[in-house]
């Protein structure tokens, strides 16, 4: 029985440990290694600490060739997100934008008053919320779907593009079906529920509906990426692993939550970081189907933004995003400690 | 060593911002603020020369080129070159002129914007007497002035009144539309328990926007959101409460529903007879009419008040001119000439705006119409918000506590006083 065990899939995933959020790969392939001295001299392109000629005309075209890319990424990148964490600490308004330096630099004044802000304090749960429910929600459809796929031989490419095509249709287009699937008089759903005898809902109306509604069209809408970044990562598992598992007799389940699952860790990691960014961003579905309402009850952070900026609220809008970023940063912080692999 | 460089970026990072900091504390804002600022000096009667460029959106912006010709034949040396820009992006497009001073010489301007764009400083002083202020309806020409100067030309208005189906009323026992807000109530019981509408009248339950059919009742009972020079809100008061308490019992006795529309869903509802009234402004009689609304059955009214005809919110479009016009002169006549009544009656005719001109409603189709009239009473006693900065966040927080009180969720006195706290803390901007 034990004659034909197959190399430990830990060794396998170890393998891939470094590649952090690429893409799972044909495993096995490492680039080879540098000669020593020239990746020396590489890694220290501005360095000059070496009186060597070459090096140093080496140093200078380096620079030379970096300054074009350098200085667009400082005026277009580096500089707005400096400008506007700068703006966060100040109560700059629109009326402002005509003598932009008469502003008052407020310090975290913006920030407190975030925290102290009763519907700040609700648009922040409601992320969580869309968070919480979005991600494992979307992961999970997309894993069953491409485990799904994975065993279907004919027709795969028609399957794989109709659950890609919610990814790439226009929001406002699919927003306008759905209000009509989910209308309270004469929407698909609450006719269907009819037929069995349970009663509709006003999906979209109600203060505890609409948010779940918004994150299960949310789902639908995204599940398509993921769905085809899983597919190509179970294309990867090595099948003799799986035989091997197999004639171990281990069952279909056990196969999937002990070799494959552990093999696509890092994929998953790819997924929770991109899809949670995502949920935290979550803006689009609620401004077109609800405007936010019921109550607040499905307005996010974006959303919140969004608005003290078209109030003019340059700077309370600014601290806003920051809060955001950092949230992000804490949530993808937490997922790699969650689900990197294990030695 | 990886912590380390982390670190020292970081204080890098830090450093570099408590220079910033510096730097912006040492700048502070100076305390003369917008507004106060005093009209520009007169301009003559000479005819205009140069090239003015307009800016103006929607069915205006393109019927506007071929419209000024006749400005253009009256002053052979001016040319006028209007860019039609969309109302989506507008405002992004009027404040990037006034930040960079590139811009237009003269543009159209939504009526709210005004107090964002006065205050900035991107607008020029209304010369003195460029117009006569008594000849617009005083809603609009007040929403010109922004601190108390006067910043523009209202250029038309629209505002809201009651729509109604007669044949549903005649039914009711109703031959004249309600004049006061028991009649309101009462006309609403009527068309739902006598002929069979479903919803005696429908009013915005919050939501954006839902203000311009809130405050009309509030403005009819006497309320006053700011004080005069727009400097302190004062919108707890007891007609605020007396109104809403009004507006949110047509909610709470099924007289009006809850739920948000979708588009299309108000015209076709009213067609059936689902909905027996509602309150809009004038696009919706093209829009019901579209909806198979026959014209003879239906009819507008004026919005009542708490004891006769009320007040109404007034909208629309502003002309002004850039701080940083390179035409003024030009400018200026353009749009004396726009707000002339002749003119006013003219683009009425070619687009159908109304004119805020009100000397231009003396005479012609705009007279002898009986839905315009209603319209044109209706202007009269028709108020507009506060001309300041932060109008748009305030009409938010009014917003979300109408919805609150319409659902239900929050009574009206503790919805009006965190009206007015709310608003205290955002300030108006002035």
């Amino acid at each position: 029985m034990s004659s034909t065990h197959a190399p430990h899939p830990s060794r396998e995933t170890g393998e891939k440990q470094d590649a952090g959020l690429d893409l799972p790969r044909a495993t096995g392939s490492r680039t080879p290694p540098q000669p020593p001295t020239r990746s020396r001299t590489l890694r220290h392109p501005f360095g000059g600490r070496s009186n060597d000629p070459t090096a140093r005309s080496q140093a200078v075209a380096a620079w030379i060739l970096a300054v074009p890319f350098m200085a667009v990424f400082l005026v277009f990148t580096a500089g707005p997100v400096l400008a506007s964490l700068g703006m966060s600490f100040t109560d700059i308004r629109s009326t402002d934008v005509r003598n932009p330096l008469s502003v008052q630099f407020v310090g975290l004044e913006n920030y407190t008053r975030l925290l102290g802000d009763e519907l700040f304090r609700k648009v922040a749960l409601n992320t969580l919320l869309y968070l919480l429910l979005g991600v494992p929600l979307t992961l999970g459809v997309a894993m069953a779907v491409a485990v799904g796929l994975n065993r279907v031989t004919r027709f795969k490419g028609f399957f794989r593009v109709g659950f890609y095509l919610p990814v790439v249709t226009s929001i406002v287009a699919v927003s306008v079906v759905w209000k009509y699937l989910l209308r309270e008089n004469g929407g698909l759903l609450n006719s269907a529920l009819e037929l069995v005898g349970l009663p509709g809902q006003a999906w979209l109306d109600s203060t505890h509906l609409a948010l779940p509604s918004l994150v299960v069209m949310a789902v639908w809408r995204n599940f398509g990426t993921m769905t085809v970044i899983f597919l190509a990562a179970l294309q990867s598992v090595p099948t003799e692993v799986l035989e091997a598992a197999e004639s171990d007799g281990a069952s279909a389940w056990s196969r999937f939550r002990h070799v494959t699952v552990p093999m696509l860790r890092p994929t998953i990691l790819f997924g929770a970081v991109i899809t949670g960014i995502g949920y935290l961003q979550f803006f689009e579905e609620a401004f077109v189907m609800t405007s936010g309402g019921p109550l607040d009850s499905t307005r996010s952070i974006s959303f919140y933004t969004y608005d003290q900026f078209g109030f003019g609220n340059y700077g309370l809008a600014a601290a806003a995003s920051y809060l955001l970023f950092l949230a992000i940063v804490l949530l993808t912080m937490l997922q790699f400690r969650l689900l990197r692999s294990k030695d | 060593m990886k912590t380390n460089r982390t670190m020292k970026t970081g204080t890098k990072t830090l450093a570099a911002l408590a220079i910033a900091g510096l730097a912006l504390s040492a700048c502070g804002r100076d305390a003369t603020s917008a507004g106060g600022e005093a009209q520009s000096d007169a301009i003559d009667d000479s005819p205009a020369s140069g090239t003015i460029e307009v800016w103006a959106m929607g069915a205006e912006g393109e019927a506007l080129d071929e419209f000024t010709q006749a400005f253009e034949e009256e002053n052979p040396d001016a040319e006028v070159e209007v860019t039609a820009i969309p109302w989506d992006s507008a405002h992004d497009k009027i404040q990037g002129a006034i930040t960079s001073g590139e811009g237009p010489d003269v543009t159209l301007v939504g009526s709210t914007w005004m107090g964002e764009f006065g205050a900035a400083g991107g607008l020029m002083p209304t010369p003195e007497d460029l117009v006569d202020g008594d000849d617009f309806f005083p809603g609009a020409w007040e929403g010109n002035q922004v601190g108390g100067t006067q910043y523009g030309i209202p250029w038309y208005v629209e505002t809201r009144v009651l729509y109604y189906r007669t044949d549903l009323a005649q039914q009711a026992g109703w031959d004249a539309a309600p004049q006061d807000w028991d009649e309101l109530t009462q006309f609403a019981t009527d068309l739902q328990s006598k002929a069979g509408a479903e919803y005696g009248i429908n009013l915005q339950p919050g939501q954006t926007g839902s203000w311009q059919t809130f405050l009309p009742f509030a403005w009819s009972d006497g309320a006053e959101l700011a004080n005069a020079d727009g400097t302190e809100w004062s919108i707890a008061s007891d007609p605020m409460k007396e109104s809403l308490q009004y507006y949110s019992d047509f909610f709470a006795e099924g007289l009006a529903q809850t739920r948000v529309m979708d588009a299309g869903e108000l015209e076709s509802g009213f067609t059936d007879g689902r909905y027996g009234s509602f309150i809009s402004g004038p696009w919706h009689a093209a829009l019901i009419e579209d909806a198979g609304t026959d014209p003879s059955e239906y009819a507008v009214a004026p919005i009542p008040g708490p004891d006769g005809p009320g007040a109404s919110f007034i909208g629309g479009g502003n002309l002004a001119v850039l701080t940083d016009a390179e035409n003024p002169d030009g400018a200026w006549k353009l749009v004396q000439w726009l707000s002339e009544p002749e003119t006013q009656k003219d683009f009425y005719e070619t687009v159908g705006d109304l004119p805020a001109n009100s000397t231009a409603w003396d005479s012609g189709a705009l007279a002898d119409d009986e839905q315009l009239a209603v319209f044109g009473d209706q202007l009269d006693r028709a108020v507009s918000p506060p001309a300041v900065p932060t109008w748009e966040q305030v009409a938010d927080i009014i917003d979300a506590r109408v919805e609150r009180t319409a659902k239900g969720v929050q009574d009206v006195d503790e919805a009006v006083d965190e009206m007015q706290s709310q608003a205290s803390s955002v300030g108006t901007g002035l």
